[in-house]
């Protein structure tokens, strides 16, 4: 049965490396959802945060040929209730008279969301939140007539600090483990069963 | 200018080609401390230990080619007729020398000509590295003459592609790459380096440090103990346990271990395709070879195994046949150094993510001795129902044409099962596969994963030049012979002896078994009208002839064996023999045809 992953995968900044990690998918013939890059607050190290739908039963594979790829630091999968997720949204919206404007920017503030930029002719709202809270909000503010949308990719953090920080000491300064800690640097999970 | 350290200058200093007063233009180098890219590349190579190149000069590489002529002493350059001969000759060097191969080839079309050898090495676990040239920085991305993105090409069929355009970058990139190829599970690895960054100077000087780890990639080599306890546990307890030798026991050298290991337990041992030659075939507990056209008694067995232990095999799904019927009864512990191949097709009861030698030399202290005899006679009982309704039919000839089979086994009798057997793809592979005696290990090279037509030819010159005291027979088929038939020159040119026996049926011989038995004899553009193969081998300069009549065939194997120089055998097999026993493509291993 398929279901929806956030896949969280450290690796070094190198060219290609993009390429590499979505070949692992194209391949499967796999849709992305959404895929999110940016470098992390360490130099030199990026954050990749992949959303599919997969088969459960293939999941584990499939992050096994990421853990693969050279530069590529940690990776795990997560299901929705496992991480803390959200994404990003604009609206450009028209605003023709004041009511309008007032209009709009009481829906903002109702959703909490933020006028971030306006001018004469539209006001430019910020929201944040999971999916469906972007697309309401879109479709209040649909009347008013939408100029532009923008939505980014999910981002996500891991709830469960022990779990990512078993993972995340992969990247640690002291660099490297002994074999013996490395299968569960790697794989955490893979010690807590023996059959797998 | 960078700078010079006190470390750096030293060793530069003391680099021995700095002293060779041999090489006139080496002598102009030892003053000057700064080297070109190319230079670079090239000194990067010996460094690293290579003394065998195989490659194909062109546009955007002959910076690289311009240096290589001053180190020609140092370095020996074969010139291939077809970039795909460079990589599976390095291939076949890989596999015989124990370390990396190494090809040069060109931008653009040369690059694209190493794809199929590339993609060869990826599937069979083979390390080579292959440079490449690329147009200047500057054209890069505007469809300049012989320029294709050769990064997005390779980056499916590469363990690691990188591309230069800083010739700074050189010994690092290239010291990288031979660590990642040779380590963990080994693969090929593809460096590009850009025409302006094999002209430009390295704005530091020269110094080359072999790399021992790197960031971001760390293979596995010790297991854990808690997963060989678990297995020690349940192969001391098993009643009907068996153990597949695969690719990885030669690639970690772990044949002696392999051998102690099963002559304590008493498992009975299969090879794969790829793991043949690993555990010698005429030892008591060898059973055969599994797979689609493997041995009955390992195939039927499988399903009645209780304990299966994989070592270094990745159950590839012509050894598995329908996953749905395969092992399903059984434990399996299965070794690799791959963690991704760790239950990816069976799953694995214990996992243990180790080099293939490691693994064994923990487990072989911790497993009891133990004798299977009727578990052992169960394989004895298939053995001889096999020989009867298969074995003893492929060594006699019925009509007046040769039996595949009967060439590869009267080759192995007049070598002793010690030469090195270098198959090709197809029906006379899997003869070869089945009849060869193996008595040494190393002795046997093909090409498994992706099964390459036209691997075998520049494999065995490879071979050759990879182990240069072993006898290398390459054993082709007719339709094989003629996609890399061109590289019967770069034979002729080093002057290598490679014997080469070519399995002619005028048919590409599998693709027919297939339409016979399952296309209803739709013989669909199988059929070969074929040059004079002796004629063409002799316009290069290689002697051979033709045996037509099973009487001359032992005559005509011994002028092929204790011919000096390189000889071209021809063999005209029977028209339309087919491969047996069969696994049916869909079927499980215990639904194997024996006819």
């Amino acid at each position: 049965m398929k279901r929806r992953y956030t896949i969280i995968i450290f690796t070094e900044n190198n060219f290609g490396l993009l390429n590499r990690i979505t070949i692992i998918f194209s391949r499967r013939r796999t849709n992305i959802e959404s895929l999110t890059v940016s470098e992390t607050e360490r130099k030199g190290i990026s954050r990749f945060t992949i959303v599919i739908d997969y088969d459960e039963n293939k999941i584990q594979k499939l992050i096994q040929q990421i853990r693969k790829i050279i530069g590529v630091l940690f990776v795990f999968h997560n299901e929705d209730d496992q991480v803390f997720y959200g994404q990003i949204a604009y609206y450009k919206v028209a605003t023709q008279n004041f009511t309008a404007r007032e209009e709009v920017m009481a829906i903002a503030h109702r959703h909490q969301a933020k006028v971030a930029f306006s001018t004469d002719d539209y006001v430019i709202i910020e929201k944040t939140g999971k999916k469906e809270d972007v697309i309401t909000m879109l479709h209040l503010l649909e009347p008013h007539g939408i100029l532009e949308f923008v939505k980014s990719g999910r981002i996500a953090l891991v709830k469960d600090q022990y779990r990512f920080s078993q993972y995340a000491k992969n990247i640690g300064p002291e660099g490297w483990y002994s074999d013996e800690e490395f299968h569960e640097l790697k794989d955490p999970e893979r010690s807590a069963g023996v059959s797998y | 200018m960078a700078l010079i350290t006190e470390k750096a200058t030293k060793k530069l200093y003391d680099h021995p080609l700095h002293h060779d007063h041999e090489a006139e233009n080496i002598l102009t180098k030892e003053t000057d401390q700064v080297v070109s890219g190319s230079e670079a590349v090239i000194l990067s190579l010996i460094e690293e230990g290579v003394d065998t190149i195989f490659g194909y000069p062109g546009g955007a590489i002959m910076p690289i080619y311009d240096a290589l002529f001053h180190y020609r002493e140092q370095l020996n350059h074969v010139l291939v007729r077809h970039e795909q001969g460079a990589t599976h000759a390095a291939e076949g060097y890989a596999q015989m020398a124990k370390k990396p191969g190494v090809c040069f080839a060109t931008s653009g079309p040369g690059a694209t000509n190493l794809v199929t050898g590339i993609a060869d090495a990826m599937l069979d676990s083979v390390p080579i590295v292959c440079i490449t040239g690329q147009v200047a920085e500057p054209y890069l991305g505007t469809d300049a003459f012989q320029e294709t993105d050769v990064m997005s090409l390779a980056m499916p069929i590469t363990k690691w592609c990188y591309q230069i355009a800083n010739p700074d970058e050189i010994p690092y990139i290239i010291a990288k790459a031979f660590y990642i190829a040779r380590s963990g599970r080994p693969g090929p690895v593809l460096i590009d380096i850009t025409k302006d960054a094999q002209f430009k100077e390295m704005s530091v000087p020269f110094t080359y440090e072999k790399r021992k780890q790197i960031k971001g990639y760390k293979p596995a080599s010790a297991p854990r103990e808690k997963d060989i306890a678990k297995a020690a546990e349940l192969l001391n307890s098993a009643q009907r346990p068996f153990l597949f030798a695969g690719h990885g026991v030669l690639l970690s050298e772990a044949q002696a271990e392999l051998k102690t290991f099963v002559e304590k337990t008493g498992v009975p041992v299969a090879g794969t395709l790829l793991g043949l030659s690993a555990f010698p075939s005429e030892h008591p507990l060898y059973v055969g070879m599994l797979g689609m056209h493997g041995n009955y008694g390992p195939n039927v067995l499988t399903n009645q195994a209780d304990v299966i232990v994989a070592v270094g095999m990745r159950f590839d799904d012509r050894v598995t046949g329908n996953l749905e019927r395969y092992a399903k009864q059984a434990k399996v512990i299965h070794i690799d150094i791959d963690h991704a191949e760790i239950s990816k097709n069976v799953p694995a009861t214990v996992g243990i993510i180790a080099d293939a030698k490691a693994a064994l030399n923990e487990l072989i202290p911790q497993v009891q001795e133990r004798t299977h005899d009727a578990w052992l006679a169960e394989f004895a009982k298939c053995h001889e129902e096999e020989y009867q309704k298969v074995i003893q039919h492929d060594f006699t000839a019925e009509a007046e044409r040769i039996k595949m089979g009967e060439v590869v086994r009267m080759l192995s009798e007049k070598t002793n099962g010690e030469g090195v057997i270098v198959a090709d793809v197809g029906q006379h592979q899997m003869s070869a596969a089945r009849y060869s005696t193996f008595n040494k290990t190393d002795s046997w090279l093909t090409s498994g994963g992706l099964g390459t037509m036209g691997y075998a030819l520049p494999s065995a010159l490879g071979a050759k030049m990879g182990a240069p005291d072993r006898d290398i027979y390459a054993i082709i088929g007719d339709g094989c012979f003629q996609m890399t038939i061109q590289e019967l020159g770069t034979i002729a040119q080093t002057g290598q002896p490679v014997k080469i026996i070519v399995m002619n049926n005028n048919y590409l011989g599998m693709v027919r078994q297939w339409q016979e038995l399952f296309f209803d004899n739709r013989y669909s553009f199988v059929e070969l009208t074929n040059p004079d193969f002796i004629t063409i081998a002799k316009g290069f300069g290689i002697d051979g002839h033709c045996c037509t009549h099973a009487d001359d065939l032992s005559a005509s194997l011994d002028q092929l064996i204790n011919s000096e120089k390189s000889y071209l055998l021809e063999v005209t097999v029977e028209k339309e023999a087919n491969v047996f026993p069969m696994v049916p493509s869909g079927a499980g291993v215990d639904q194997i045809r024996l006819e």
